[in-house]
């Protein structure tokens, strides 16, 4: 629910409510104020009538406004007030009269003298009161939601600006800074802490990034020193078959680490965009060239390559990060595929399909572009091929799926 | 022939030597930038190996020196794997070649042969092993003077063997050296194999001895044994 549906919703609840106990309050006091004012005026009435009767003798009768007689001596003087119905001739209907009644001596004689007036019906009045209200109040509601709508939009306008701003925010891209000002303290408030965080993701960021490479540099020294030790260690002479076993496997883990590290790094830099320099790539000579560095690995295994390369495909983009991405995806479907499989590369200006054929994924096709996710858990490899492909096409903002269909893995990259 | 190291880790300048100088180098070296400057305006080398991250300086900045000193020199600079730029700066800038760290003390021997051999045109583009052979400029092998027909990659592989004549070379050398260390993937070696099984055949068949020994599941040797 948006805060302007919810603040109108609320005013409408309040305003509402309020508005009904005001009518019934109205309702009341205005019957009251009337009635007693009506009283008045009838007690008035009745003054001037026996004021003029003991004038001039003459008993004036405007039924049913005035209504008098002469009555036999009576014991009860006190006046009475009663409402009661009178049948109207004009309007053909009873209508509701307010009577004061009383027992008056004019000169020496008795008289019942009764004085009416018109009551204004109740459900007439509820009517009026309801009519007004009513309109009133929907007058003040179409006022208070332009109001509103008019405010909000000016008063959240920084706050939409900031929102706007924050759905830009890259916790990679450094120096972010909120440009959108609010005269409010409340959002000037809330853009200055907005900053301070983002300024904290950033510089967490930053030093995280730091940390990968200069951990990834550090580990490299040590290893290149372990290697070559190793490796001089080999060139002994009389070296017996578990001594060289030993320093074989030794070599071996070097290595893999090694290798971890730099695609580690490699990863970071991708992942932080150090690779800014572009050119336009011919991506099916590089295509073509790539798949012929792995003819050996293909003869290994006597598979069959079937490339349906098209010459056009031209792509604004880094050398190195094009040329990695090919060597993985190449790679990785030579490594998967079955022995004496068909390895199908397919290439025009808008798509690279490579599949092979192989058993279905052992792991949700999901994770399969997650780092260090494998899908042989005995493997060597440490599973960041994929990521590495992932996180060209994220920089390049090529989408890459994949898809198992007639026991072909594929793995489809759109440019 | 004389070779300066500059590299500011100790322990990989010791092997380095060590592996180097039985081939026939004499190796000095240069531990900082400062040294270095100091080595290179005094004397003349016929390589230079430049790791390009020292203490004291960036490598590039001494491409000039080693330019202006000892022009004739075969520049080698070494780089972090992945830094694409400083390669790239410093090929542009007159490096004869490049390596990445960490590298195989077989190749890095293999790049200095080759720069050597690049330097010394005189007979320098003949290596000789016993009845092998091998014409760097026409990447011909004969074998007591028969041509022998050798893939391009057996024809490599043979190279970096007798360039690395009597060393232990490793297969994760030969693959990064021939097929290059994006293409090694390191589950299988089955076709280093195939090609080494090849060239025995080949050799064999030209009445060649057969040089290359199995090292114990670490790779092979080329050697007389």
């Amino acid at each position: 629910m948006r805060l302007l549906q919810k603040t109108n919703r609320a005013y409408f609840l309040i305003s509402g409510t309020a508005f009904i106990i005001a009518g019934v309050v109205f309702f009341f006091v205005i019957s009251f104020f009337f009635k007693d004012q009506l009283n008045e005026k009838l007690l008035h009435d009745i003054k001037n009538i026996t004021r003029s009767i003991k004038r001039n003798g003459t008993i004036p009768n405007y039924y049913p406004f005035i209504d008098i007689r002469e009555v036999p001596v009576q014991s009860e003087r006190s006046s009475k007030i009663i409402d009661t119905l009178i049948f109207n001739e004009f309007e053909r209907r009873e209508i509701l009269f307010r009577q004061i009644s009383l027992i008056r001596v004019i000169n020496g004689k008795e008289y019942f003298i009764a004085v009416r007036d018109t009551l204004i019906e109740e459900d007439d009045l509820l009517e009026v009161i309801a009519i007004v209200t009513g309109s009133v109040f929907i007058l003040l509601l179409v006022c208070l939601y332009f109001i509103n709508r008019k405010l909000s939009l000016k008063i959240w306008q920084p706050f939409y600006n900031t929102l706007d701003e924050l759905k830009e925010f890259s916790h990679d891209k450094p120096g972010f800074k909120l440009s959108s000002k609010s005269e409010l303290y409340e959002f000037a408030e809330l853009n200055k802490t907005l900053e301070l965080l983002t300024q904290k993701v950033i510089s967490d960021y930053q030093s995280l990034k730091r940390f990968t490479e200069d951990a990834s540099h550090e580990i490299q020294t040590p290893l290149a020193v372990i290697q070559s030790k190793l490796e001089t260690l080999m060139q002994y002479p009389g070296l017996k078959k578990e001594q060289a076993e030993l320093i074989n496997s030794a070599y071996v883990y070097t290595l893999r680490i090694s290798k971890l590290t730099q695609t580690l790094l490699l990863l970071t830099k991708i992942a932080n965009d150090q690779f800014p320099e572009k050119s336009a790539i011919n991506i099916s000579e590089l295509l073509s060239e790539k798949t012929k560095m792995f003819e050996d690995h293909i003869l290994e295994k006597s598979l069959t390559l079937n490339n349906e390369i098209k010459k056009e495909c031209i792509l604004e983009t880094n050398f190195f990060l094009a040329e990695s991405l090919i060597i993985n995806l190449i790679g990785n479907a030579v490594k998967h595929s079955i022995t004496g499989g068909i390895i199908n590369i397919k290439l025009d200006k808008k798509h690279l399909e490579i599949s092979n054929p192989g058993k279905p994924l052992p792991i949700p096709a999901s994770k399969l572009f997650d780092r260090f996710y494998k899908i042989n858990k005995s493997s060597d490899s440490p599973g960041l091929g994929l990521a590495i492909v992932r996180e060209i096409c994220r920089l390049n903002k090529w989408e890459i799926n994949y898809i198992y269909e007639d026991n072909l893995h594929k793995v489809i990259v759109n440019f | 022939m004389k070779i300066l190291i500059i590299e500011d880790e100790k322990e990989l300048v010791k092997v380095i030597k060590k592996f180097l100088e039985p081939e026939g180098f004499l190796c000095e070296t240069a531990s900082s930038y400062f040294e270095a400057e100091d080595s290179l305006s005094s004397y003349n080398y016929d390589i230079i190996i430049l790791d390009l991250t020292l203490p004291g300086g960036n490598g590039l900045d001494l491409i000039n020196l080693i330019k202006n000193t000892n022009k004739k020199a075969g520049l080698l600079i070494v780089s972090a794997k992945n830094s694409l730029d400083d390669k790239i700066r410093g090929l542009d800038m007159g490096a004869d070649d490049y390596i990445t760290k960490p590298f195989h003390l077989a190749e890095l021997n293999s790049r200095i042969k080759s720069l050597a051999r690049r330097r010394h045109f005189d007979g320098a583009n003949e290596l000789i092993f016993n009845e092998i052979k091998i014409n760097t400029d026409s990447n011909e092998v004969f074998i007591n003077g028969n041509i022998l027909d050798l893939t391009r990659k057996e024809y490599e592989i043979l190279l970096y063997f007798i360039v690395n004549r009597n060393k232990v070379i490793t297969r994760e050398s030969i693959a990064e050296h021939v097929w290059g260390d994006n293409i090694s993937y390191a589950d299988n070696f089955d076709f280093i194999y195939s090609h080494i099984k090849n060239i025995r055949k080949k050799i064999e068949l030209k009445n060649g001895r057969n040089y290359l020994h199995n090292m114990y599941g670490i790779g092979y040797k080329f050697s007389e044994r």
